[in-house]
């Protein structure tokens, strides 16, 4: 039994007023240094890192729903950084350092589960890419091979290596892939900011950004105006619209996502396992639960309704890679708002107001990068605008001048 | 799941059709500064509302516009392309050797 | 145990149809119609199942699947719901998470040691020092988990179907069955959907009045007009699963789901009897009043302990008196209130002899030390203002039977966008800004009257009639229910705990209140922190109460709080369901049966069937080594089908070409080809083929295999903007292609009986001629290729067969070889032609692959050509080289990086051993400034090691392209 536990136990009704996670509501200030557009795992990891390496704690974090509640409650948890650019490796890689270390880091378990990630390759086309993966995170420093059909069955003996036609030529075998409670990530930092003087302001929504000659003086809320001395703008699938109103334009388009999960079966799955073809990926919980994630929808919308066309597909996929999960039961689906990019890599760092930065374009690929965005962001506000090198080739800039960073191949149905 | 009705062939399940992006004006491509063109190319309307998007109905190859609420997802309407793209579309010609 | 059986009690069971199953390895006998929950009652087998996370034994609580208590396995299926199986002959079933047996599981000890594992403990522990977590998650996940999945179950039959109505009435109980036959008077086509096996709903089961037998006169007439109306269609056993978009509907049933397309929808799905909180009431034999109800009225089960009441309203007084005439022995009603709404109820309780504690609640239930069910519950008074006074009273009874309240089964409604509003002075939620097209009826409406109720169904199916244009001259009906249903608070909060708010969870009052103390204050924070409501009953008890200690407890408004988000599917939904019969449909040239009878290696290419080489797979090499001889001394003949074709037709097809491919077409000669790619909006090379003029008016291009649909398409949603005069048609399965390569391809074409001149004078490279070969109709074009005299020939499918078994023995005496799509890679990479996909990728321009000579520079405009040109005014980064490898080295694959000064510059993306120059080539991405010939570049390839290579200009084979042009 882990002895901090014990003191729960010993007084019956413990004081946890005192020791919350989370402050209760307050009143608006008139003014912070630093103001974040967003209490999503992004927001509230930049304000975490800003208080505790940086010093900077007259921040507010204004978020129009719940602490969490847009993407990071919604994602299927994968941590990886098997992408295929040095640029998205890198940026990747940085993060899934920190979330090696996160819950010690910031005193709250996030359940980090290191169990590795598999990806399945069906043509001969995903072999050649996944070779090239490979090669670019074993360049600098990860833990990536491509493996055979034969290795793959030791490693996931129950999955069927002839799924749908499409027999399966070759892995992509990442152990530095991980899981962890996606939630707590959002809460661990939520607490570690708070406790430093950062302010939460739940059901706190930006309705305008207030500029004056190049620069932003404030944002309107529905309590009220806030002055700031810098923003960051951290709000997922919204980025565009917001974007629009601090007059500027972002090159995103909003797709919805959808997952779902079952009823919670005693373990039988270990690694990440997810097919390029069938565009399925599928882990099973500490819980016990099965979660699903696939494609993003066909069209956009600025909805997270779900839909059965794509349960079915997705389904039909999941039970043609693990043919005994026919019995199983599917217990929700839910969907989540994701503001894709063209070339499928985020954007990050300066916009043309001159003290208003952006960390956007998190399209499907956004909670595997909270520590590195929280981190690397922090020091963007720290440093008065100076772009850290990780996240310069993430620049809006990009498109204007066609410099894309094209992570397509490495994301479809692997987020 | 939603119900298109195509012009051509009628309400049909929305899975029979393929999204085709906003419907964009090109700026001048011989004119137009390399900013406005890579708006062009990279950026569309951005809003919660009524957006004109191109759609595609797989099974007939047939391309037509809707109009659509992107918040909502309710169709308002579709119409044939030539509704709005009436006349033949012509770029400057210049002298063009072989 | 005896049954009772007659009219009113037991109406589903068939008492002549034993069946017998074994629970736990123990022979249980039911009845045909029984649910396996049912019949292990009868037995007096309460404790079905353990909980999640103490480990607390668990039976029954609503008898109808509403709860998850009663969640067992069977060697095939995990998380079943004992009282949704029906009994079966020979059915094997068993609890789940427990170690040890049902009946002695020693991770009850989690229990016991309760007190240090407040809500969320698990974020507060296991993981100091450093990496302590990955020690503890493997217990975890053994100890999580519900049942267990069998690795080796092969997938039952299951299908799909289609059904369409105009209205879909979901629930088959008073208000649908009134709906459904209102709707169906009016000329409308009606799909009723029931879940249960039989419908009637409550009216099977729920006392309305004290004369069982007039409901179930009325019950019956009502089904046998449903059961007769030309207009009704009716599912049972059918569970509506879901609402989405426009009204489509899952409907499973069995093996099948039914995806229902309606106009409008109908929800007269009922409401949830909601639980009392006090400690201790997950007992096995705590359970709701309908639960009491459907299992003496379906069933014909009469439980014999004595059974006290819990009423936070009249209806469950009802129950009491039921249970009494059917000879049961009702000890007590505890009634939460003062006073009942129907003054008389007391005075009949007393009549029957049974007493009654008013304003009194449940304090505690208890179970008998070494036993696992309900033996008594400890009756305290109960103050005004909700506080808990003296014992008043300890009642021996076996089943307690509560009824404090519902809560509509607001979930398909939710899910469409419905809100749902808490009334403080009912006490109860209501459903509204339900989206256009959906009604609700009955106690889903808060509406709990049979009158009231068949007034407000046929409003709604007055409302639905409106909505699909049929007249309806009659006024709606005011709809009156005055039943009071819900009580405000049914709470009693005990210092030891144990007051479950949510079984499936096991979180008790104080969990709750402890998590907005921790600071998750919104009802979405308390259900991720706490868990309330992600169990398998996703909320449907622990919903109302959640909100209410919620808000409470952060100061807002039951209204404000709200509950979570209702998402479907509004049941667990096996999967193979969903998944349902797949097919997996491959596309195959009209040459197929052709490659397999010459041992064609098949593999996919895109929906396509393509063989790699010819021969066994262990010579797969030395076939592949042939093919290419053959086809660079001798010939040899490829099935090019696949590729794409598109015929654009009309006055402006020129004038299309040229604004659809970078090259100029205007002034394509007749009976010329010209090499045409295609670059995306964003000026990356996206894919490419052959274009041949016909005539002036009339152009055939190729592409590739997999891009030629989106080719198409673009085409197609261009001139929709263009309108330019010409006709597009995608004919790449009208037409067949083979290409006949080699030396020798012109005289067996001869010998094939082409009737045209071959002579290179008549019909030079890269010219397009149209002949017969063999009489066969063709379009023949001399193209680059794999670098050797060669002929493409495009045949009517139906003819290719022909053409090739022409061809093949025309070829018989050159030694003529089929040859593959390995050995075609091979021979094209020996000629340095960059394969779209694999040598591009999705940032690839033009001025990156050599391919600026493609590029016509002058034209007002082609697709992507004003981002090709601000690309081409930037310092490249990188570019497409040919490279070999000059020392006996390791040979690089595709995707292999270029190294240069520790840095990754490039990759590899083809590479062979080539047979014919017998060296390693390929193509990379190279630093700019190693692309000229000559330079050395670095490749690092398997396990890290480095291979030095040389940049050669292309073509690696004939530099000249002399022989293509034989």
């Amino acid at each position: 039994m882990p002895l901090g536990l014990l003191k729960y136990g010993i007084n019956s009704d413990y004081p946890f007023d005192k020791e919350a996670d989370l402050p209760p509501p307050s009143d608006l200030q008139a003014r912070y240094d630093v103001v974040i557009i967003g209490g999503g795992g992004h927001g509230v990891a930049t304000a975490y890192y800003l208080a505790k390496y940086h010093g900077i704690t007259n921040v507010a974090v204004l978020e129009k729903g719940y602490l969490g509640g847009g993407n990071t409650a919604r994602n299927t948890a994968v941590i990886r950084s098997n992408y295929l650019t040095p640029e998205g490796v890198k940026f990747y890689s940085a993060s899934v350092k920190l979330f090696e270390n996160l819950s010690n880091e910031f005193d709250f378990n996030i359940m980090y589960s290191q169990r590795g990630q598999l990806t399945l390759a069906h043509t001969d086309a995903t072999v050649r890419s996944f070779r090239q993966r490979a090669e670019v995170n074993k360049h600098y420093g990860g833990r990536t091979e491509l493996i055979s059909p034969s290795d793959i069955a030791k490693l996931v003996p129950t999955l069927n290596l002839n799924p749908a036609n499409l027999p399966v030529l070759a892995g992509l075998w990442h152990r530095d892939g991980a899981t962890a409670r996606h939630d707590a990530v959002a809460w661990g930092y939520a607490r570690g900011a708070t406790q430093r003087g950062v302010e939460l302001h739940q059901l706190t929504e930006v309705t305008d950004v207030l500029t004056h000659g190049g620069r932003v003086t404030g944002v309107q809320t529905n309590r009220g105006v806030v002055n700031a001395g810098v923003v960051v703008q951290a709000v997922a699938g919204h980025s565009a619209l917001l974007a629009q109103k601090a007059g500027f334009k972002l090159p995103l388009v909003a797709y919805p996502l959808q997952a779902m999960v079952t009823l919670p079966v005693k373990p039988f799955l270990t690694p990440l396992v997810s097919s390029s073809a069938l565009h399925c990926y599928v882990q099973q919980t500490s819980r016990g639960e099965i979660v699903f994630g696939g494609g993003s929808d066909p069209y956009p919308l600025y909805n997270s309704r779900s839909s059965l066309p794509l349960k079915e597909s997705l389904i039909a996929s999941a039970v043609e890679m693990f043919p005994f999960l026919s019995e199983m039961r599917l217990l929700r689906q839910w969907a989540g708002v994701t503001d894709m990019t063209s070339d499928y890599s985020p954007i990050m760092g300066l916009t043309p107001l001159e003290n208003y930065y952006i960390d956007a374009g998190w399209g499907t690929w956004g909670f595997k990068a909270t520590p590195i965005c929280g981190k690397t962001m922090a020091e963007l506000v720290a440093s008065g605008g100076k772009v850290p090198k990780l996240i310069q080739p993430f620049e809006l800039d990009r498109f204007s001048r066609f410099k894309q960073v094209n992570e397509m191949g490495a994301t479809a149905a692997s987020h | 799941m939603k119900i298109m009705n195509c012009p051509l062939n009628g309400p049909r399940n929305i899975s029979e059709f393929v999204y085709g992006g906003q419907v964009k004006a090109m700026p001048d491509p011989m004119r137009s500064s390399d900013s406005t063109w890579a708006e062009y190319v990279f950026y569309e309307k951005t809003e919660i509302g009524l957006v004109l998007e191109w759609w595609l109905h797989s099974p007939s190859s047939y391309w037509f516009i809707a109009e659509r609420h992107n918040g909502s997802d309710e169709i308002t309407r579709t119409f044939a392309p030539e509704t709005i793209f009436c006349d033949r579309v012509d770029f400057k010609t210049s002298e063009v050797p072989a | 145990m005896t049954r009772l059986k007659n009219d009113c009690f037991g109406q589903w069971i068939d008492t002549t149809q034993p069946k017998k199953f074994t629970f736990e390895g123990k022979v249980i006998q039911g009845f045909d119609g029984d649910s396996v929950a049912s019949a292990l009652l009868a037995h007096q087998v309460w404790v079905q199942s353990r909980s999640f996370k103490y480990h607390r034994p668990r039976g029954p609580l609503t008898l109808c699947g509403q709860d998850a208590n009663t969640l067992v396995q069977s060697p095939k299926t995990p998380n079943l719901l004992a009282d949704r199986v029906p009994v079966e002959e020979g059915l094997q079933l068993s609890g789940q998470n427990y170690s040890g047996w049902l009946s002695f599981d020693v991770s009850r000890a989690l229990d016991w040691f309760g007190r240090f594992l407040p809500v969320g403990f698990y974020y507060k522990a296991f993981f100091k020092p450093r990496g302590m977590w990955a020690l503890w998650e493997p217990i975890v996940r053994r100890a999580a988990g519900l049942g267990t999945s069998n690795l080796s179950v092969k997938a039952a039959y299951t299908d799909k179907a289609y059904l369409f109505c105009d209205v879909a009435v979901i629930g088959g109980g008073p208000a649908g069955l009134h709906a459904a036959l209102k709707v169906a008077d009016g000329g409308a086509e009606v799909l009723l959907v029931e879940q249960d096996p039989s419908l009637g709903g409550s009216l099977n089961y729920h006392a309305f009045c004290s004369d069982l037998k007039k409901t179930q006169k009325q019950r019956d007439a009502l089904i046998s007009k449903v059961f007769e109306h030309p207009n009704i269609k009716v599912l049972q056993s059918a569970t509506c699963n879901a609402w989405f978009g426009d009204h489509y509907l899952p409907v499973l049933q069995g093996h099948r789901l039914f995806k229902v397309r309606a106009k409008q929808t109908i929800l007269a799905t009922g409401s949830s009897e909601q639980h009392a909180i006090f400690r201790n009431n997950d007992l096995p034999g705590v359970v709701m009043c309908s639960a009491i109800d459907r299992l003496s009225r379906l069933y014909g089960v009469i439980p014999q302990d004595p059974l006290a009441v819990l009423a936070g309203n009249d209806l469950a007084y009802n129950t009491a008196f039921s249970r009494h005439d059917a000879g049961g022995t009702v000890v007590a009603i505890i009634d939460l209130r003062a006073q009942c709404d129907d003054q008389k109820l007391r005075a009949e309780a007393e009549a029957r002899g049974i007493a009654v504690y008013a304003q009194c609640v449940v304090y505690e239930a208890k179970s008998e030390w070494g036993t696992h069910n309900l033996s008594c519950v400890d009756v305290h008074a109960l103050h005004h203002d909700s506080g808990v006074g003296q014992k008043i009273a300890s009642i021996d009874c076996g089943v307690l039977a509560m009824s404090v309240g519902y809560m509509p089964a607001y979930q398909l409604a939710c899910q469409a966008g419905a809100l749902l509003q808490y009334d403080d002075a009912s006490a109860q939620f209501s459903i509204s800004n339900l989206p256009k097209g959906m009604h609700i009826a009955g106690s889903i409406n808060s509406v709990f009257t049979l009158l009231a109720l068949e007034c407000d169904a046929r409003n709604a199916a007055r409302a639905a009639l409106r909505a699909l244009d049929i007249a309806v001259e009659e006024r709606d009906e005011t709809v009156d229910c005055r039943e009071r249903v819900n009580h405000p608070w049914p709470f009693v909060k005990h210092p030891k705990g144990r007051e479950f708010v949510d079984f499936d969870e096991d979180l008790q009052i104080k969990d709750i209140v402890n998590a907005t103390r921790m600071g998750y204050r919104d009802i979405q924070l308390v259900k991720r922190f706490s868990t309330v409501g992600m169990g398998p009953s996703q909320g449907r008890h622990s919903a109302l109460p959640t909100a209410r200690l919620v808000a409470k407890a952060t100061n807002r408004s039951v209204t404000q709080t709200g509950v979570t988000t209702a998402r479907p599917p509004l049941t667990p939904e096996p999967l193979g369901l969903l998944a349902g019969r797949r097919f997996h449909p491959l596309r195959r040239t009209a040459l197929h049966h052709r490659h397999l009878a010459l041992h064609g290696q098949m593999i996919p290419a895109g929906s396509w069937q393509r063989p790699a080489y010819y021969g066994q797979p262990t010579d797969r090499r030395s076939a592949i080594e042939a093919e290419v001889t053959s086809v660079r001394t001798g010939v040899g003949l490829i099935d090019v089908s696949t590729l794409g074709g598109i015929d654009l037709r009309g006055a402006d097809a020129a004038e299309f070409m040229n604004r659809f491919y970078t090259f100029g077409f205007v002034k394509q000669p007749v009976g010329k080809t010209r090499y045409a790619v295609m670059t995306n909006e964003q000026g990356v090379v996206s894919d490419d083929g052959v274009a041949a003029r016909l005539s002036e008016h009339h152009y055939y291009v190729t592409a590739t295999t997999t891009g030629v649909d989106q080719v198409y398409r673009d085409m197609l949603k261009w001139n929709a903007q263009w309108r330019l005069d010409l006709d597009i048609t995608n004919v790449t399965s009208a037409l067949s292609a083979v290409n006949l390569a080699g030396p020798s391809s012109r005289e067996v074409l001869r010998q094939a009986g082409c009737d045209l001149d071959l002579s290179p004078e008549h019909f030079p490279y890269l010219a397009y001629r149209e002949a017969t070969i063999g009489g066969i109709p063709a379009r023949l074009m001399r193209v680059g290729f794999v670098g050797e005299l060669g002929y493409e020939l495009h045949v009517p499918s139906p003819l290719v067969g022909e053409l090739w078994d022409t061809l093949m023995t025309a070829g018989h005496g050159h030694g003529i070889r089929p040859f593959g799509v390995e050995a075609q890679r091979l021979l094209r990479l020996e000629k340095g032609h960059i394969i779209v996909g694999q040598d591009t990728d999705g940032m690839t321009h033009p001025n990156e692959v050599a391919l600026r000579w493609a590029i016509a520079q002058h034209k007002p405009f082609y697709v992507g050509g004003r981002s090709v040109e601000i690309l081409s005014s930037r310092p490249l980064e990188r570019q497409l080289v040919g490279f070999e490898l000059t020392d006996v080295s390791p040979q690089p694959m595709e995707g292999h990086l270029v190294i240069r000064e520790g840095e990754i510059v490039g990759s590899v993306t083809s590479c062979e051993f080539s047979p014919t120059l017998q060296k390693i080539i390929g193509l990379a991405y190279v630093h700019p400034e190693d692309a000229g010939a000559g330079s050395q570049i670095v490749i690092r390839t398997e396990s890290g090691v480095c291979a030095q290579a040389r940049v050669v200009k292309t073509p690696f084979y004939d530099p000249d392209n002399a022989r293509q042009s034989l």
